[in-house]
Order: C-alpha cells, then structure tokens, then sequence
C-alpha cells in the first residue's frame, strides 16, 4: 500500500522560514505562560509538602470540599479537580511551611471522621497521601536537571562522531525547542507538575531525538550519495523521502497514546497529554527546526 | 544476513528463557515451589503506584552518632583522670572535634598520656594552652555514621519484620536515608508502620527526686533558673506521663544506671485491673545492675523512662532483679507494638520522615485496570493498522512487536525492576520505536523495490540501509536512557531502566526477529511477489 505518490516533492525547506516565525511565536507563548504563572505549578515532590487525593461516592462543589476540610484544623491549601469531572476525584494539597508530619496524621484522622459521618462525604476513601519533607524535594530537582542536561550533551557527543557539528547542534536545538513547548502546553492547561510529567517530559525528549535522528540519517546519505546535491535539495529530498515514514509513524504513536488519554484514568491523563504534545511538537521540530539548523549551518560554513 | 541457523536457535531460547522468567507472572500464586531454586520465583514487580502500598523515606541524624561517640571519649576520660584525681575544667564540642580543658599542664599532661594511648587511631589529638582537641578523622567519621545508618535499618528491619505485613522492603537509599517499602498495606498498616518507626525507644530507668504540677513546682528546691542547669548538680528534669495530674514533671538522677539495653524481652500483659501494660525481663549483667540499683533504693521511687517520658514512678518495694512493667493508658495495640520496639531495641540516632507516599490499593487496582484496557486498545490498534497498512510484512512486524513485549518483561522480572506509571512510560516510548523501525524498514524495501530490485534483493538491500538508521536512533536514546539511570533517581531510575532494556530488546526485534521471519518466508517458498 502507497500512503504518497512515489515521488511526491514538498518544498519543505522553502516554508522553514515561516516554521521558525511560528516557533518562536509557541516558545513565546510557553515562555510568557511560564512566567505569567510563576515557572511550572511544581508538584507536591518538587516543592515538598503534602498532597492527599480523595475520591468521593457524590457530587460536590470544590468550594463545599473546601468549607467541609476547613473545620477539621488543617485549612488545606488547595482543593483541586482531579481527572475528568465524572471521576470525583480530588486532591487536597498543604503548603510544606505549614503542616508538619504530625499535623497531616491529625488531618487525615480527622478526615476519615468526616467520611465516616458526614452525609455529603460518605462513601468516600482516601486513594492516596503524598507527603514530601522539603529536603527531598529540591534535591530531585536537581538531580533532574542534571540527568536532562547531562543526556543533552551524550546525544550531542554521539550525534557530533556519527554526523558533524551541526546536525549535533540542530538535534539538541530542537531537543529543547520540543522541551520548552511541552512544558508551556503543561503551564498553559495550568496542569500540576508532577514526576509523572516528568516522566513524560523525558518520553518527549526521546522521541524527538529519534525522529530527528532518522531524517537526518537520511539527508546525510543523500549528500553523501551525489555531491551535486545543494543542502537545501539534499534536506528536502530527505525530508521527502522519510515523509511516509513520518507520517505512518506518528499514526500510530498517536493510536497509542489517544486511548490512553481517554482511558488511562486520572494518573495516566496528564501523562498521556504530555506526550500527545510531545510527539506533535517532535515530529514538526525533525522536520523543520532541526534540518532548518542543518541548512543553515551549511549555508554558513559554505559561504564563510 | 540471512535466515541462518544461529539466529533461529537464538531467538528460540531467547523466547524460550523469556517464558521462563515470566511463568510467576503468569501462574500467580499457583507457582509450584521448586520453581524458586531454579529460576526467578518473581515475576514482574509493581510498583507501588500500580499496585497500593507505602513508601516511606527517613532520614537518619547520622551526625548524631558523632556526637555520641565524642560524648564518649569524654566520659571516658573523665573516668580515667579521676584516678588520677584530675578534673577536668571544661568541655566544648563543634561538628568533629571536643576540646577539653584542664587547670594546669601537669593535668594536660596526663590528660595528653591517655589520650594518645587510647584514641590517636581514631582521632587526631591536639595540644593547645591547656586545653585538649581531639579532632576524629574523616574515615572514621565516615565509619560512625555509616554505622549509625546500618544500626537503624537494622532496628527498622526487626521492628517492620514482626508486624508481619506481605514483603516489606527496606532499603538504604543514599548516605542518610532508609527507604522502606511496603506493598499493598492497608491504612491501618499505615499508622502502625509510622509509630513504630518513629519511636526511638530508648528506655531508661532512674531514680526520682522530686516531682511537681508544672516545672517551677518540680524545681522549687533547687535554685536554678532553667532545666538545663539542673545537670550541674548530676540531676535532670522529665515530662511524666503518669495519669496522676500534680506530676506533670520529674526531677531525677542524670544517670540512668539501668536501660533498655539490657532487656532480654517485653511482651503485652494485663494488670490487675485488666489495663493493658508491658512486662519486661532483664538479662544476666542487666539483672543484677537493675538488683543494685532497686536494692539501694527502696522506699524511693524508680523512674521508667521512655524516650525521655516518665511513664510510671513505681515505689521500690524490695530488690528486683528479673522483671518489671510499664503502665499507662495504653490501648492493648499500643502496648502490643512498645513491646516490640522494647524488643527491637533503641535507635542509635534519631529519624525523621522526610517523605511518604501511601497509595490506596484500590487506587492501584484501577491504575492498573485503566492502564491495562488503555494500552491494550492501543496495542490492537497499531496490530490491526500494520497487518491492514503492509499486509503479510505487516503480520511479521507484529509478530516481531509481541516477541518483543515477551522479552521486555522477561528481563524486566530477571534483573527485578519494578514497573511504575513512569516505567509504562518508558515502555510506550519503546513500542513507539519499536514499530517506527518497522516503518524505517518497510518503506525503504518499497522504495528498492520501485527500482525495479527482485524481492529478495530489496529485503536484503531494505535491511541493509535502514540498519545504521535505527541503530542511530536507537543509540542516542539508548545514552540518554543510560545517562538517566545513573544520575536519576527513584522514579526516573526506573523510567531508564525500563526504557533501556526496552531499547535493546526492539534493535534485536527490528533487526533480528522480523529480518530472519521475513528470509524464512521468501527464502523457502520463493515467492515472487512481495506482499508489503
């Protein structure tokens, strides 16, 4: 079966320049959510403190939620929607600066009470407690950002010895173009920031190097095969010839993941979402960030 | 490459070991027992964020245990120099070193002699103007609080191991954590795990002086401003926690001649009001401190102390040697769970919680039913596009894609990683690549075969240029994986790990599994056409 005519010919390196405008429009736009909304909503594990996710037997307002907790002593933080609105799910998040361990074992007593008495909250059950002192939570920051930024520089040393410098360049360009446009989706949907998500992050940062990877093997054997070829043509005939690939392959990466965002359940939403933008960011930042580097990187050390 | 014999035989016990490994997973319980002594009796483990449980992180004072040991050295010298009727003036302790001081140089002298003879292979000794540093040094330090954490995951372990929960896990986690683990308990577990882990349990017996509603009664007699300066004349002040509402505070000896070190055993009793209570037992050198000191001090009344608790002041009433009991209100739970802190003996050092993660196993069961449905949907899906989309190859690729999810999780339970929500992460990414380097390969045999190539030749020729492809793009991933498996943590480590094994199952699945299939089936029936 033949998804193309054999043959199709796009002119992919003559739209980069718009690509790049509208990439810098999206970085923007996360750049300006990130800020607007104080860098990401950090979840409990990175800014320690504790979080609680209830799940209830009826429906009830956030505002009722809150009230109700209120009396127990431990006015909770926040008191947000968890999943899709059917679910009832709910997390109850503390600020680490005001409760300590001792205190989330009294509210969590004095929650039970309520869901052993209160009409409203009957049926409902605990699903889980997070509490994370702060210590903990800034050192898996860290410990985050040097794992990403170290596995930065791995893929730019392996790409540099199997293409040159500026396919390395173009690889880790679009790496972080993808990163940084995940991540605004995420502060954007106003979505809490969780190791979850981070797992996700790292899921996009995988993809899209692998798709870059696969278009640029392509453009490298076309430049290697016929010397004649311009950059711009050997780009665009890569470009062309994997396109097939490129769309089949984000096919079904999409047939995996919708179903997950649909019915992977509350963890695995936020996830699954994360990764829908991942791959659609990561497919277009192979084609147009990271071979509109390359082109340009040749163009300069040919004219130079 | 052809359909060679080698690779046939290498796929098949590959297949063959996968199966195996994975035979725990799939029989459950129904496992027959000698399976153990063969092979892994696990098969692939949950985490706790699929399966419920609790996930505890504590912290241990490590530094703590420097301070002990310093603490010490310092009675032990001022043990040693009282046989030599020098006193010592004063003491100052900063992170490592004590300093101690003396009225003159002979003292220092002396001080110096004993110093050197005992404690130079533990301790750098100084001589200043009279006055004493002993500066511990760096390995040793390293060994003290190494040994603090071992004490402490010892005691947890004991204490954890007597509930008698499912498989509880306790780990070290860095220089100063202990990382306990237990699968699929229940709230109530929950409650119990945390007291017991947090009770330091050290018992101290002494021996009471005077007693008061609030602190100023209790220290009324003795002209001192604050508690602290009631060590000056060898006394120390304690909350009660007797019942007994005029004695909130205790005034006892500093020393505690008798301590829980010496128990041989505690257990739950009744007393004879029928209120629950722990009865304890002393061992042989234990036995006769305790005689001494009770024998000594009838008609006073003797402290039981608990973690600098009084919980009953009992009057000696005659020697004792062997047993005794603690009182209080305690509910028979409670009482139960103190006697086996009693037991498991005291915390070297003191412990915090620093992190806590309790899933509710019904939370986990339906992670792991949403999971499951969603990524079977997913998976019938890609099955049914790739036989629609290349048809016979498309047969082969999935094939290739099931063999592949075998492997994943056969080594997945032999090198016993635990599958968390951010491990199926890694392995969607896994089976993402695993079915683009089908793709790769498909559609670069079509674009040989449009050149005119017999069938043969473009598989040959499809395999052979698309090799370094996905090779390539599986290397740089494969770094990224590994580089976060070293410097990532918890849930990240086991992200990498996952996409790790996933990465080199799928090149073998790609390159291997689907190649030598494909041969086979073009190479014995010699079909002319290719169906792809």
């Amino acid at each position: 079966m033949e998804l193309l005519k054999p043959g199709t010919r796009i002119d992919f390196v003559g739209k980069m320049r718009k690509a790049i405008f509208i990439s810098i429009a999206l970085i923007i736009i996360s750049i300006g959510s990130l800020i607007y909304h104080k860098g990401p909503n950090w979840g409990v594990e990175f800014t320690g403190g504790t979080e609680i996710h209830i799940k209830l037997a009826k429906d009830l307002s956030i505002e009722d939620i809150k009230s109700t907790l209120d009396t127990t002593g431990y006015p909770p933080e926040v008191v947000q929607q968890l999943g899709l609105k059917g679910d009832r799910e709910y997390l109850i998040r503390f600020s680490p600066d005001l409760v300590k361990f001792d205190q989330i074992q009294g509210f969590q007593t004095e929650l039970e009470k309520i869901m052993a008495t209160n009409e409203s909250f009957k049926g409902g059950s605990i699903q889980r407690v997070d509490y994370i002192g702060p210590r903990v939570g800034k050192e898996l920051i860290r410990k985050a950002i040097i794992a990403i930024l170290l596995g930065c520089v791995g893929i730019l040393i392996y790409v540099m010895i199997r293409f040159e410098f500026g396919f390395a360049m173009g690889a880790v360009i679009a790496l972080l173009h993808d990163t940084l446009i995940t991540l605004g989706a995420i502060s954007l949907m106003d979505k809490e920031f969780t190791l979850a998500l981070v797992a996700g992050l790292l899921t996009v940062i995988g993809y899209s190097v692998n798709d870059t990877i696969i278009i640029f093997d392509r453009i490298r054997e076309n430049m290697k095969k016929s010397g004649k070829l311009s950059i711009r043509e050997a780009v665009n005939e890569g470009v062309n010839q994997t396109l097939t690939r490129t769309i089949l392959t984000s096919l079904t990466v999409f047939l995996v993941l919708i179903p997950l965002f649909l019915f992977g359940g509350s963890v695995i939403h936020d996830f699954a979402f994360t990764l829908i933008v991942g791959a659609i960011v990561g497919t277009y930042s192979s084609v147009f960030i990271a071979s509109a580097f390359v082109v340009y990187w040749r163009e300069k050390k040919g004219s130079s | 490459m052809r359909a060679s014999r080698g690779w046939i035989v290498t796929i098949l016990i590959v297949t063959v070991l996968s199966l195996l490994l994975l035979a725990p997973t799939f029989l459950g319980d129904s496992t027959p027992s000698w399976w153990g002594k063969l092979f892994p009796d696990r098969g692939v483990r949950l985490g706790l964020d699929l399966k419920g449980g609790i996930f505890l992180l504590i912290g241990v004072d490590s530094e703590k245990g420097v301070e002990q040991e310093l603490a010490g050295i310092k009675d032990f010298m001022t043990e040693e120099l009282k046989g030599d009727k020098v006193l010592i003036k004063g003491s100052e302790r900063t992170d490592d070193t004590l300093t101690l001081q003396f009225f003159s140089k002979a003292d220092l002298d002396k001080a110096n002699g004993i110093a050197v003879t005992n404690f130079s292979e533990i301790s750098d000794i100084e001589e200043k103007d009279l006055s004493l540093d002993f500066v511990l040094k760096a390995a040793y330090v390293t060994e003290i609080e190494g040994r603090a954490i071992d004490q402490v995951k010892q005691v947890i372990e004991n204490r954890v191991q007597e509930l008698g929960l499912v498989e509880p896990s306790i780990q070290k986690a860095g220089d100063d954590r202990i990382l306990i683990q237990v699968p699929g308990a229940s709230e109530k577990d929950r409650q119990r795990i945390i007291d017991i882990i947090k009770r330091s349990a050290v018992l101290e017996f002494k021996i009471v002086n005077d007693t008061g509603a609030t602190e100023e009664t209790a220290l009324a007699r003795y002209d001192v401003a604050n508690p602290e300066e009631l060590e000056g004349q060898g006394l120390m002040l304690h909350p009660g926690d007797t019942g007994a509402e005029n004695e909130k505070f205790f005034v006892t000896t500093l020393d505690a001649p008798v301590t829980g070190e010496s128990l041989s055993g505690a257990r739950l009793i009744f007393d004879e009001f029928g209120r629950p209570a722990v009865s304890f037992n002393f061992k042989g050198e234990g036995a006769s401190k305790f005689g001494v000191l009770t024998e000594e001090n009838i008609g006073q009344r003797l402290a039981i102390v608990l973690d600098g608790t009084i919980k009953s002041a009992p009057t000696i009433q005659e020697r004792i040697t062997s047993q005794g009991r603690i009182t209080g209100s305690f509910t028979a739970q409670e009482a139960k769970d103190l006697a086996l802190v009693l037991r498991s003996g005291a915390l070297p050092v003191p412990v915090e919680i620093e992190q806590e993660r309790t899933v509710g196993p019904s939370l986990g069961k339906e992670s792991i039913d949403k999971g499951k449905l969603s990524m079977t949907i997913g998976g019938i899906l890609v099955i049914i596009f790739m036989a629609f989309f290349y048809r016979l190859q498309g047969l082969v690729a999935n094939a290739a894609l099931i063999l592949n999810m075998l492997f994943i999780m056969g080594f997945l339970s032999a090198f016993g990683v635990t599958l968390t929500l951010p491990g199926i992460a890694g392995l969607v990414l896994t089976l993402g690549m695993a079915v683009d380097g089908n793709i790769i390969i498909f559609e670069r045999i079509k674009e040989e075969l449009r050149t005119g190539k017999s069938p043969l030749a473009a598989i040959d020729a499809g395999y052979g240029r698309s090799l370094w492809t996905v090779l390539d793009a599986n290397i740089t991933t494969l770094i990224t994986a590994l580089i976060l498996f070293w410097f990532g943590t918890g849930p990240i480590k086991g992200f990498a790990a996952t996409l790790s094994i996933g990465i080199i199952s799928t090149v073998f699945s790609n390159v291997v599994v689907a190649r030598v299939i494909t041969n086979f089936i073009y190479e014995e029936k010699k079909v002319p056409t290719l169906s792809i």
